[in-house]
């Protein structure tokens, strides 16, 4: 039976390869394969590549970080809920080299060092760059030490001199270049050594200084887990992990979304495209079976034949599929290589297998309803033009489920397929509801008037059933599109804001103002990018609650310890962009009560504060008391300087001391040597270079910026063949009515401007449906899957109506500017 | 006053890609308001292309239409929204129902009363209980009759009729001829139809054949010579027979 509809079904396929019907379903699924595919093999080869770089950045999925050595069976817990742990130790030491002496972080590794991301080393002073740096597999051997390359230079130490820690001897033995681990500690500017985790314990600091730091790798629901049973079990530690408040975790996150759900939306537009070609393909499938049946074959037959065509048409154009997609994507790669030298290109055929066979799966669900009907049907039926039939709704419910199931699959990320699948039937629901109350209401309306606006507000309420496939088909694409562009947007505007307000590669910790004007000076005049500068004076925290700090509490407590010493206290109006009020009232601008002051959050549940308590300050021999009015934290996305203790503004008039600055610098390459001018004239500023760390976060800024920009082409590029394919599918109905229309003794004109009205009508339901959509999906998804606020405004909403009034206007006009070339003549002629 | 179309020495040629392909040449034809004209001839003889011209809708490539009212003559254009058209293919909007398909024509003409005189017409034709029905739920002599009612619902001068039996069985076919003529005859207006159907063209008041370029008005030469062909002058026979017994019946109120 098959050995003989096989070749026959081959056969057919060659006749109908030229068909309009098949060219427009061959050309609509190969589109949508090589997008998908090249959009799958670019995202892996993006995430692979990010991976990588965060893992460089961030150097564990975790880190749990805390004042005392876990025990054994804590350990064994640990390593329950991860795939792997690395410990490390960490310090505030002093170094000493002759008569030099610097305070350090000093941090003790072992063997198992680095656990993720690279260690970066070198024999040589010089190679602070990365190119002579070596990658670097566990820490210095007992006696060793490693230096970061500032604590060479204000210890004036070389290979080999051998410096004390304490009463403790090491030899320098390299240059630490890059410690991956860093950034998880959050923002740090302190000059880095390493030690060997067993020379940390021969030095015997005081138990309660060392901070013990467990670098945790694991999947996501084990850090989950993890987090969860330190929240019980170790409340006292601290857990930093990649999906946490760094920014750098945020634009991971965001990135990983995005490019999820741009391969949702790449589905769902597929399904639209091929469901309203199925209508097309439908009409052309029963009346090939019903030549073949009419010719004395089964209905078996037919069902085979119109399937295996269609596998044959697949087959075909999977080789096509291959190559192009091959090699866009080989495009991509070799596009972002320009500015990502490390990115290289592979062929992933595992992958794209997969990918191919998920999108001819999903095809193969969007044509059963074809199948369908063509089973159920018999030879008169077919002849007739009746093919209305129940179960097809019915399947084409299936259809949409199994593709929803086939999104959860494909994305990994549940709870936003969830959202964007709800947002999808609520724009449905949307766009079902306006066509019926828009059309209903408006025929009430004119019914009394005569005019063209009435008869086609008529016509459309008559044929709303097959009008609102349609609507929905257009309306669902802007829809997406119309996400897409905003998200696209909103997420552009965010990483341009970020890249503006970031540390820059510069951190100055002090400068008097003096300094500070000569480098404000110095930067106008070179053309440097000077980021953020903010005041602060020394003070030094004696009593709280009139309380002497030591007295205040046993417990030792780091907060307590860098109280103790001089804290930098900050001044501000208002709430500084990069900090978040999350307790108390911040106070109001010109405040007469200048003696009030916002409490970093951490600091405050530390020495266990409350909004009210007092902190009595030292500052500049003067001593002043402070109320606690507010407690703020971090927020990244406006710069990272930022300060545990803040007061007004007027304060300052109040206090007599000498003003200090921070800022941050953005340097490029070519202006490094312009730093040494400055440092000459003015050694005492304190400045450290963040060069090689900011360099990685501009890279990985910058790529995002343009991964996220090539998708948005393609989905632009994608909704539009969706809105023409779905015209095309209706061309037809279009142009019958047109020539109907025509045989009652009217014009050609008459028949445009109905059309027009129509579009108009059509597009205004489309806008509005699809703006209500996507505001209900800003706000169910913004928020929560990329930690934007969403904020519509009204006035890019109005223009976005308009644009899409006049788009898909134009755009079905001119498409249907073929059914407009009817005449009479066609109704005599055709079939 | 009944106005006439009319047609004096048009020539109508396509060409193609290389070759001319030449309809009719030189061709004289006048059809006036409540008459009825049948058009018969081989398929490709040139019949639809000849209701366009006739109709205004194609330019003749050499010649010209126009509408004769009394002394008056006026372009083929003055007259586009008094025609109305029946097809083989009936051609109704699926998506409408039987009412909503034949009020149509009024309702694009801004009649506040359309559904009201569509419903009227569905009567006529007897389908006055059919009104709420889609076409696919009516059976082809069923949706003819809904196309004949939409074609006259809005009172056209004249009706072209391409093959409108064309697909209908013989039982059908009669039934909607008789209706057809009933319904131009009570509306005075003028009917031109393109049948195969030598039963329907004797229905006619006037019978032209169209063939080889030729149009040549049978009516008047088959009363005048004995056909030879037997089997023709049989058919013709039962044909006559058969329009004067349809005549005599009175099948609907029209
Ligand atoms: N616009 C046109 N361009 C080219 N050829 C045409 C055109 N219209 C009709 N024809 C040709 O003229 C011939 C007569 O067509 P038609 O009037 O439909 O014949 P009939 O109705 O008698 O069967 C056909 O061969 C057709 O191919
Ligand atoms: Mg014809």
């Amino acid at each position: 039976m098959l050995n003989l509809t096989i070749p026959l079904a081959w056969h057919y396929v060659w006749q109908e390869f030229r068909q309009p019907h098949q060219l427009l379903l061959r050309w609509v699924q190969a589109v949508l394969m090589v997008f998908i595919v090249t959009l799958s093999l670019a995202s892996n080869t993006i995430q692979t590549y990010l991976e990588g770089n965060l893992q460089n950045l961030l150097g564990a999925d975790a880190v749990l970080t805390q004042k005392a050595n876990l025990t054994k069976e804590q350990i064994t817990v640990l390593a329950g809920h991860s795939e792997n742990v690395v410990k490390t130790s960490q310090i505030d030491a002093t170094l000493t080299f002759n008569t030099k002496w610097q305070r350090t972080k000093l941090k003790a590794v072992g063997r198992d060092y680095p656990l993720q991301g690279q260690l970066l080393t070198s024999t040589s002073v010089l190679a602070s760059n990365d190119n002579l740096a070596e990658v670097t597999h566990g820490g210095p051997k007992l006696g060793n030490i490693w230096l970061d390359s500032r604590l060479f230079a204000s210890l004036s130490a070389v290979m080999g001199d051998v410096i004390n820690v304490g009463e403790h001897r090491f030899v320098v033995s390299r240059l630490l270049v890059h410690e991956p681990d860093r950034l998880m500690e959050g923002h740090n500017v302190a000059m880095r050594a390493i030690i060997n985790i067993e020379d940390m314990e021969k030095l015997a600091f005081a138990a309660d200084l060392i901070q013990y730091r467990y670098l945790v790798s694991g999947t996501k629901s084990q850090i989950n887990q993890l987090m969860q049973w330190q929240k019980q079990s170790l409340p006292a530690a601290k857990i930093h992990h990649k999906q946490g408040a760094h920014p750098l975790a945020l634009f991971w996150q965001r990135t990983e979304n995005f490019l999820g759900l741009a391969s949702i939306i790449l589905f769902f537009m597929a399904a639209i495209a091929i469901e309203q070609l199925a209508q097309l393909h439908l009409k052309k499938e029963q009346f090939f079976s019903a030549i073949c049946m009419s010719l004395g074959a089964s209905k078996v037959t037919g069902l085979q034949l119109s399937i295996l065509k269609w596998f044959f048409n697949i087959l075909l154009l999977i080789p096509v599929v291959v190559v192009i997609s091959g090699i866009c994507h080989w495009l991509v790669v070799n596009w972002l290589s320009t500015t990502f030298p490390a990115i290289s290109w592979q062929l992933e055929a595992g992958l794209m297998a997969k990918t191919i066979t998920t999108s001819v799966l999903l095809f193969a669900v969007f044509h059963t309803p074809v199948w369908l009907t063509l089973w159920q049907t018999s030879v008169p039926k077919l002849f007739q033009q009746n093919r209305k039939s129940i179960s097809l709704g019915l399947v084409k419910l299936c259809a949409l489920v199994v593709l929803v199931l086939v999104a959860f699959k494909y994305s990994d990320n549940g709870l936003l397929t969830l959202m964007l699948v709800g947002s999808i039937f609520i724009t449905i629901l949307l766009l079902v509801a306006i066509s019926w109350a828009a059309l209903t209401f408006g025929e009430k309306a004119t019914q009394r008037f005569s005019g063209l606006i009435p008869f086609s507000l008529f016509m459309m309420k008559q044929r709303l059933l097959s009008k609102s496939t349609q609507i929905l088909g257009i309306g669902l694409s802007t829809f997406l599109l119309l996400f897409t562009l905003m998200l696209l947007r909103d997420l552009g505007d965010t990483m341009v804001s970020y890249q503006r307000t970031h540390d820059g590669n510069v951190m100055i910790s002090q400068a008097d103002q003096q300094q500070m004007n000569a480098i404000k000076e110095w930067s106008m005049q070179h053309g440097i990018d000077l980021r953020q500068t903010k005041p602060y004076l020394y003070a030094k925290a004696v009593k709280i609650n009139d309380q002497a700090l030591d007295d205040f509490s046993q417990k030792p407590s780091d907060s307590l310890a860098t109280l103790s010493r001089s804290i930098r206290l900050h001044w501000s109006q208002t709430v500084p962009d990069n900090n978040r009020v999350v307790q108390g009232k911040w106070w109001s601008k010109d405040t007469d009560k200048w003696q009030q002051i916002s409490l970093e959050e951490e600091v405050m549940t530390d020495l266990g504060l409350t909004l009210g308590d007092t902190l009595t300050f030292i500052i500049n021999q003067q001593s002043f008391t402070f109320t606690i009015a507010a407690s703020h934290v971090y927020q990244p996305g406006a710069g990272s300087i930022t300060f545990w203790v803040q007061m007004p503004a007027t304060a300052v008039k109040h206090i007599n001391a000498p003003h200090y600055n921070m800022a941050s610098l953005e340097m490029d390459d070519d202006q490094w040597p312009l730093l040494g001018q400055m440092w000459r004239q003015y050694p005492t500023i304190r400045m450290v270079s963040l060069g090689e760390l900011t360099k990685q976060f501009d890279n990985i800024l910058a790529m995002i910026t343009k991964v996220i920009s090539g998708f948005a082409v393609m989905i632009i590029f994608l909704a539009v063949t969706v809105i023409l394919s779905s015209i095309n599918a209706f061309e037809n109905k279009e142009k019958k009515k047109n020539c109907v229309i025509m045989s009652f003794g009217f014009l050609k004109k008459t028949c445009w401007q109905l059309n027009v009205i129509e579009w108009l009508i059509t597009a205004f339901i489309i806008a509005i449906g699809a703006i209500a959509g996507t505001y209900i999906t800003g706000m169910l998804i913004y928020q929560s899957q990329f930690s934007l606020v969403y904020q519509p405004n009204v006035t890019v909403l109005c223009l976005t109506l308009v644009v899409i009034l006049s788009t898909v206007t134009l755009l079905g006009v001119y498409a249907s500017r073929h059914s407009l070339k009817s005449s009479v003549k066609q109704l005599m002629a055709d079939v | 006053m009944p106005c006439s179309i009319e047609l004096t020495r048009v020539s109508q040629s396509f060409s193609n890609a290389d070759s001319i392909i030449t309809l009719f040449e030189n061709l004289d034809l006048s059809v006036q308001q409540g008459q009825s004209y049948a058009i018969t001839g081989p398929s490709g003889a040139g019949k639809s292309s000849l209701l366009m011209l006739l109709s205004g809708l194609e330019q003749p490539t050499i010649g010209k239409g126009n509408v004769v009212t009394g002394d008056h003559i006026a372009s083929l254009d003055s007259i586009r929204s008094e025609i109305g058209f029946i097809f083989q293919q009936f051609h109704l909007l699926p998506e409408l129902t039987a009412l909503n398909n034949v009020a149509l024509p009024l309702k694009l003409r801004g009649d506040k009363n359309a559904i009201n005189k569509a419903q009227l017409w569905l009567d006529k034709v007897g389908l006055g209980d059919r009104a709420m029905h889609k076409p696919a739920q009516l059976s082809g002599g069923e949706q003819q009759r809904v196309a004949i009612a939409r074609a006259l619902v809005f009172s056209p001068k004249f009706i072209f009729a391409d093959e409108p039996t064309g697909n209908l069985d013989q039982h059908n076919a009669t039934e909607i001829a008789d209706i057809l003529f009933e319904c131009c005859q009570q509306n005075n207006a003028g009917l031109i139809i393109v049948t195969h159907s030598h039963e329907l063209a004797s229905k006619a008041k006037h019978i032209y054949g169209l063939a080889n370029g030729k149009l040549t008005n049978t009516s008047v030469t088959t009363e005048a010579h004995v056909p030879e062909n037997s089997f023709e002058n049989i058919s013709r026979d039962t044909n006559q027979a058969l329009a004067s017994t349809a005549q005599k019946k009175q099948v609907l109120p029209c």
